[in-house]
């Protein structure tokens, strides 16, 4: 599992816990019952305190997203499609929001802004379809 | 979550030094397997009060109880689960490196040998010096080591950090994360150097003029404060903008830049989305929320 750790933006480092591993899921780079370094292997990996690793453990779990199984550790849940697909939605929302205001002000019609986005797009999920194909 | 006792105490603490009042009736918890940043300018009593916590001065009034025991009364028995680095860092000059660690060593049944040499090799420490011709950044390594090498659970740590250049310091706390791992060992840690402490700590206790300003969970403290960029999509803002709780505000005809507290981002994105603004919320650097507190 890699995560990377800013210690000085000001984002509780729980938080950055958080975003990065619910990424991962959503993304696919981290499987179902795929199993989640320790608390304490975490915490010496990213150099930080192990109580910061366990919170944001435990609200990926409070979440949904993580399974404990009882003296084994922690797993990638089994997500629910319409859970996953609402978390999805709502990171993919807030990306986007950004990108429209910002398109907005700079004074891009819906159609210039359409096109950049579409060609964006081509050109990455034309990538993550080769990829699947190896 | 914290149904135990604590392992400190502080009840309506007051110590005067002349005319200079050094505590203002400070009270304070401290619970078992935490990190606690204890930040402060030169002069605002954290030095003072740690020296209390260990009964090395003792209160004008109020209490002060480490490990179930006024402070003032402490015997072997709790000393010997306390580490302490202090800024003087008196050691015994006449020494060489290896004897010090030998004779304090001596004290300690349980003193870790394993961390002694690697911390040595690590911090570049050579055991044939004469403690007196050490640098400045040598003596504090030493100093800490001698703190840390029995495993105490309570290690006090008086801006330890101060001497060190940076690689030694980020080595420093790296250490201090490798110590509290899976134990349940309390820490704390004063300075005035906050990207120092901003890395280890999961609590904050902020010192002004003798009084405690802020006590808080470290996440908590981060999440109290934000800062709010509004920017008209097109034209200008309204005179009047839908936030409460701010605290600073700047703005002109298209933009404003408010630091807000102790509201969710959720009701926050709420509030502005009537204005049919770019809105980004941002965290506040520790710096800058200190300045907040104790500006």
């Amino acid at each position: 599992m890699l995560l990377e750790i800013n210690n000085h933006s000001g984002v509780p480092i729980y938080r950055q816990v958080i975003e990065q591993i619910k990424h991962q899921i959503m993304a696919g780079q981290l499987l179902e019952a795929q199993q989640l370094t320790s608390v304490r292997d975490l915490a010496a990996q990213l150099r930080v305190n192990p109580m910061t690793i366990s919170k944001a453990y435990a609200m990926l779990e409070a979440d949904g997203l993580l399974e404990r199984r009882r003296g084994i550790g922690l797993f990638v849940a089994r997500v629910q499609n319409t859970h996953k697909m609402q978390t999805q939605t709502r990171i993919l929302e807030g990306i986007l929001n950004q990108a429209a205001i910002t398109a907005a002000q700079f004074g891009f019609t819906e159609k210039q802004a359409m096109e950049m986005f579409e060609g964006l797009y081509k050109k990455y999920n034309s990538k993550t379809r080769d990829r699947s194909n190896e | 979550m914290n149904s135990e006792e604590p392992i400190i105490q502080i009840r309506n603490l007051c110590k005067r030094f002349g005319k200079t009042t050094a505590l203002d009736h400070v009270d304070l918890q401290i619970f078992a397997g935490s990190i606690i940043g204890l930040l402060g300018a030169n002069g605002a009593g954290k030095s003072t009060l740690l020296r209390h916590i260990i009964g090395l001065y003792l209160p004008d009034e109020g209490h002060v109880v480490t490990f179930g025991r006024e402070a003032a009364k402490l015997g072997p028995r709790e000393l010997a689960r306390i580490g302490y680095v202090h800024q003087e860092g008196e050691l015994l000059d006449w020494m060489k490196v290896g004897q010090i660690l030998c004779y304090v060593a001596a004290y300690y049944p349980n003193w870790n040998s394993d961390l002694e040499s690697r911390y040595i090799a690590e911090f570049e420490i050579s055991t044939e010096a004469r403690v007196g011709s050490l640098s400045p950044g040598e003596r504090q390594k030493l100093a800490i080591l001698l703190a840390i090498g029995f495993e105490p659970e309570l290690l006090i740590l008086d801006e330890p950090a101060s001497a060190l250049d940076p690689i030694a310091r980020a080595n420093f706390l790296d250490l201090l994360l490798e110590l509290i791992q899976g134990e349940r060992r309390t820490i704390i840690i004063s300075s005035h150097i906050l990207s120092d402490v901003e890395k280890v700590m999961d609590r904050t206790v902020i010192m002004k003029k003798g009084r405690i300003l802020c006590d808080s969970g470290f996440d908590d403290l981060l999440e109290k404060y934000c800062r709010v960029h509004i920017n008209a999509v097109s034209g200008k803002l309204p005179a009047q903008l839908p936030f409460d709780n701010i605290i600073k505000s700047q703005r002109n005809d298209g933009q404003a830049i408010l630091t807000i507290h102790d509201t969710p981002r959720e009701v926050l994105e709420r509030q502005g989305e009537s204005l049919k603004c770019k809105i980004e919320v941002q965290p506040l650097s520790l710096e800058e929320i200190y300045r907040i507190v104790a500006g």
